[in-house]
């Protein structure tokens, strides 16, 4: 009895440290989510949605660039079917980063909150996750930390924009054009270890710009994105290390 | 659009960015995954930030700039130097959005 005690008090103490590590991994997230939650809310606003709904919109999307995309199309005139088939494209990497993680959840998640726990998969999260992953085992604290973390930021910083967005001017003086790239550039480099990830990433890097420079229409959906995932992967698995 | 149609709008979008990101761990998790598939989902990760960073740097607007004109490319050598000495992903984050005020300054 003061053994199961004593070990059901390990484990909370346990998960509190990991749900205080997610929230610490979700930092840099929280800060490149800030100028562009902020970006899309002043963005949504000009596009003609209301405050609640830019906000709702950050809240139930969590897709950056998918929601940049939407409330552009929509101020240019797009249709309904064009913005959501347009989504579609965008967030297709998305299923397969949430395979990728499986293999991590096998037997220390359930299924069920690994899955629910997964909606919060974006660009960011799952880089931070799957470096943490290299080293730490997957918890379910350690993941709600972080993508709660990285959603209520996306979500606050949209509402801050949509609501003051008017009384800042140019925000580009600030370098938060660069938040963006500056943080894919983190995330590659913590990301890449052995030789063979450092060539898949230069083949997807070339491919992505080849297939956006021959087909310009991919790089506004990101599919070029897609397909230099889908062929730098394949060929990562040739490369040797 | 009228209210009701970006309403529909930010339902259908939250379907489609929730749908790819929800439905393959649900399969999954029940399943047993094929190694081979494993291997090269493992690759998934470096493929797809190679991908997104060349395009943000290279692209920034929609179209390849290999000119001086593009500062992006300007703000990404300091960046991935302070990325590879420091591996942290906090200070690289910072060194970039600042690089980019200096190089907006001084060269924009």
């Amino acid at each position: 009895m003061l053994y199961h005690e004593k070990e059901q008090e390990t484990g909370i103490l346990m998960s509190k440290q990991e749900l205080y590590q997610g929230i610490k991994g979700a930092f840099p997230i929280v800060l490149g989510y800030l100028p562009l939650g902020f970006a899309f809310g002043v963005l949504a606003r000009d596009a003609g949605l209301s405050l609640i709904q830019a906000v709702s919109m950050s809240a139930l999307c969590l897709t950056g660039a998918g929601q940049f995309i939407a409330v552009g199309m929509s101020k240019a005139g797009g249709s309904l079917i064009a913005i959501i088939l347009t989504n579609v494209l965008v967030n297709l990497r998305y299923a397969l980063f949430a395979a990728s993680t499986v293999p991590h959840y096998k037997e220390r998640l359930s299924p069920a909150v690994a899955t629910a726990l997964s909606y919060g998969l974006t660009d960011e999260v799952y880089a931070v996750s799957m470096n943490r992953y290299r080293t730490h085992r997957a918890t379910a604290s350690y993941l709600a930390g972080l993508v709660f973390t990285a959603h209520l930021s996306w979500v606050g910083s949209t509402f801050l924009g949509a609501a003051l967005g008017h009384f800042i001017g140019n925000t580009e003086q600030l370098g938060m054009n660069f938040a963006l790239p500056a943080m894919y550039i983190s995330l590659l480099v913590i990301l890449v270890r052995r030789k063979s990830e450092l060539y898949t990433a230069l083949a997807a890097a070339l491919i992505a710009l080849l297939v956006g420079h021959f087909a310009p229409a991919t790089m506004s959906t990101n599919f070029n994105i897609v397909a230099a995932t889908l062929a730098g992967a394949t060929l990562g698995v040739f490369f040797r290390d | 659009m009228t209210e009701l149609q970006i309403w529909l709008m930010i339902l259908g979008v939250a379907v489609v960015s929730m749908a790819p990101r929800i439905l393959p761990v649900a399969f999954f998790s029940r399943r047993e995954m094929p190694p081979l598939l494993k291997k090269w989902l493992s690759f998934v990760a470096p493929a797809v930030l190679g991908a997104l960073t060349a395009v943000s740097v290279l692209a920034p607007a929609g179209k390849i700039e290999l000119t001086g004109s593009n500062l992006y490319l300007w703000a990404f050598f300091p960046t991935l130097a302070v990325g590879l000495k420091s591996k942290n992903i906090f200070l690289t984050l910072l060194s970039g959005i600042v690089s980019m005020a200096l190089i907006y300054h001084f060269i924009g």
